[in-house]
């Protein structure tokens, strides 16, 4: 019982890390109709940005935190003017975004090989091995600072999305971004914002998986994972996104535990399968007809 | 004053419109009627920012105009398009909100929003739905108020009266004959020609792209041509009347 409960908060603290992935990449895709590949490369350069600003400038936990959010956005915003704005323009097909899209995730994954080399880089400790207990169990600090931290973040974005004007614009536009234009919306003006939105939740995300897991270049495939909780929620959900990270994180670490380390990913992986089969639209999902 | 001229659209190698040339004066009910592909939504979506044309010029009192729809918008034309094209994950006030979307006076705002269910009573207990849930009669009404939600000088409506049920087309015609009264200037596409001439001071007529005629309303009505080719259905009406 004492496992289980454990294994369940061990499973939130990671699923509220690919929540706040899924949160950002969902963005992205409702307001731009393609999967956004290179965000997994925006998430590592975060991670690394935060592992440098602990490691080099010295700086307390919430500033190296705060300097992974901005520079994230800053290249999430970069890399939406860069590779895919001039396709926007021309009104390519979403495959050249998607093509796009690799070709970024491979360049930044490759200039980090290159410059900052292949290893992994272990965050220093922020809370130490502590843990407290909690209901019987005992949780370490990381994890629930985690959950807390992610689901805050969650809350705030939601937040902006459902009931300021800006976000009611990032809606229409994702409904219909021909329309929102005639209604006012300088569209380019608002897929920046997007992408500075999901920057922000990248620089999140890349801190606590390096301090989780370390930082290290091909640590954006776990991205992967946020697809999935994506698509289990409902493609373009926001809510959805959030309740399929949470599901995916506990399912995962119960298969973990409870079966094989070694299948939690042919676990995930057949999982999304099987969900697709059964269930394409997911939970909240209204298959791609009301997004965000 | 908004003018057109010589103007010219393509579709990739399509020519939809060809050196068309028309004005719509402030205070008027200009109209554009023809028949399906006749390039009426066309030149709504050029003179709204969305299509580039290839030559010509649109001017708005001398002055010429954006070619970005943000900027249009903000020089006081709006287009409620073809079909209506609601935010159907959006609820009806957000849709309305929408409307107002460059507006930065938040009070008036808020009252226009309350106008606009004077304007169109059966909004009122329909705010708090989503857009998508609304009858096509209803999504009408919904999307000229957001239309109006922008305090346009010209009102762009591309064929409002598109699969209503004749009930509701005049509810629309009356809608359009009391904005008039308030002062509104709107540039109108049909293919219910009869109903469109009849309320328009000025009107033109589209042939694959190109002006074939224009002139009065009334006049265009009595127009023996435009009877025939637009009013076929319609000449019993006419002579009744
Ligand atoms: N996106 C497009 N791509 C290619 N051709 C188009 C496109 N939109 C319209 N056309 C063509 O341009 C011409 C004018 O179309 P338009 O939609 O302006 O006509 P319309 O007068 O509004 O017709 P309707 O009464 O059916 O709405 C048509 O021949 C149409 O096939
Ligand atoms: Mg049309």
């Amino acid at each position: 019982m004492q496992m289980l409960m454990q294994t369940i908060v061990t499973g939130l603290a990671v699923g509220g890390i690919y929540a706040l992935m899924a949160v950002g990449y969902s963005l992205i895709f409702s307001i731009l109709n393609f999967s956004n590949f290179a965000y997994g490369g925006i998430i590592m350069l975060g991670s690394y940005m935060g592992f440098y600003a602990l490691t080099l400038l010295h700086v307390p936990f919430a500033a190296a935190l705060a300097l992974s959010m901005l520079g994230a956005a800053a290249l999430s915003f970069l890399n939406e003017r860069i590779a895919y704005s001039s396709l926007r323009k021309r009104h390519a097909p979403s495959l050249y975004f998607m093509i796009s899209a690799m070709g970024t995730s491979i360049f930044l994954e490759n200039m980090v090989y290159a410059t900052l080399g292949s290893s992994y880089n272990a965050y220093p400790e922020i809370f130490g091995q502590s843990s407290i207990s909690l209901f019987g169990s005992t949780i370490g600090k990381l994890d629930l600072f985690a959950i807390i931290f992610s689901l805050i973040a969650i809350y705030i974005m939601n937040y902006f999305i459902q009931h300021t004007r800006t976000g009611i614009a990032i809606r229409a536009a994702s409904y219909d971004s021909e329309v929102s234009q005639i209604n006012g919306v300088n569209l380019s003006a608002v897929i920046g914002l997007v992408f500075i939105l999901a920057g922000l939740l990248a620089g999140v995300s890349g801190v606590f998986l390096g301090m989780k897991y370390m930082a290290y270049p091909t640590m954006g495939w776990i991205t992967n994972k946020a697809y999935i909780s994506a698509v289990i929620g409902g493609l373009g959900s926001l809510p959805g996104a959030v309740v399929g990270g949470l599901i995916l994180g506990v399912l995962e670490s119960l298969v973990s535990v409870y079966v094989s380390s070694l299948l939690r990913d042919v676990f995930s992986f057949t999982f999304l399968i099987v969900l697709l089969l059964v269930m394409p639209s997911g939970l909240f999902g209204k298959y791609l007809e009301e997004k965000v | 004053m908004l003018k057109v001229d010589e103007l010219n659209v393509y579709y990739g190698r399509i020519h939809a419109l060809r050196d068309v040339s028309m004005q719509v004066e402030s205070g008027k009910v200009v109209s554009m009627v023809g028949a399906n592909g006749a390039g009426k939504s066309t030149l709504m979506m050029t003179l709204a920012g969305v299509l580039k044309p290839e030559s010509g010029t649109i001017t708005y009192d001398n002055e010429p105009l954006a070619d970005t729809p943000y900027k249009v918008l903000a020089q006081g034309i709006c287009l409620v398009p073809e079909r209506r094209r609601l935010y159907a994950n959006l609820t009806v006030k957000e849709n309305l909100m929408m409307g107002a979307h460059l507006r930065k006076d938040r009070a008036a705002i808020n009252t226009d929003i309350d106008r606009m269910m004077d304007l169109f009573p059966i909004m009122r207990e329909r705010v708090k739905q989503y857009a998508g849930t609304l009858s096509g009669g209803e999504q009408q009404m919904v999307a000229i108020a957001r239309g109006l939600m922008s305090r346009p000088k010209i009102l762009m409506l591309d064929e409002p009266s598109l699969g209503l049920a004749p009930l509701i087309i005049r509810q629309v015609f009356d809608t359009i004959i009391q904005l008039k009264q308030e002062g509104m200037t709107i540039l109108l596409t049909e293919q219910n020609a009869f109903q469109a001439l009849e309320i328009s001071d000025y009107a033109y007529v589209l042939e694959t792209g190109s002006v074939s005629l224009h002139g009065p309303g009334k006049e265009l009505l009595e127009d023996t041509r435009v009877q025939e080719a637009y009013l076929g259905i319609k000449q019993k009406t006419v002579k009744e009347l």
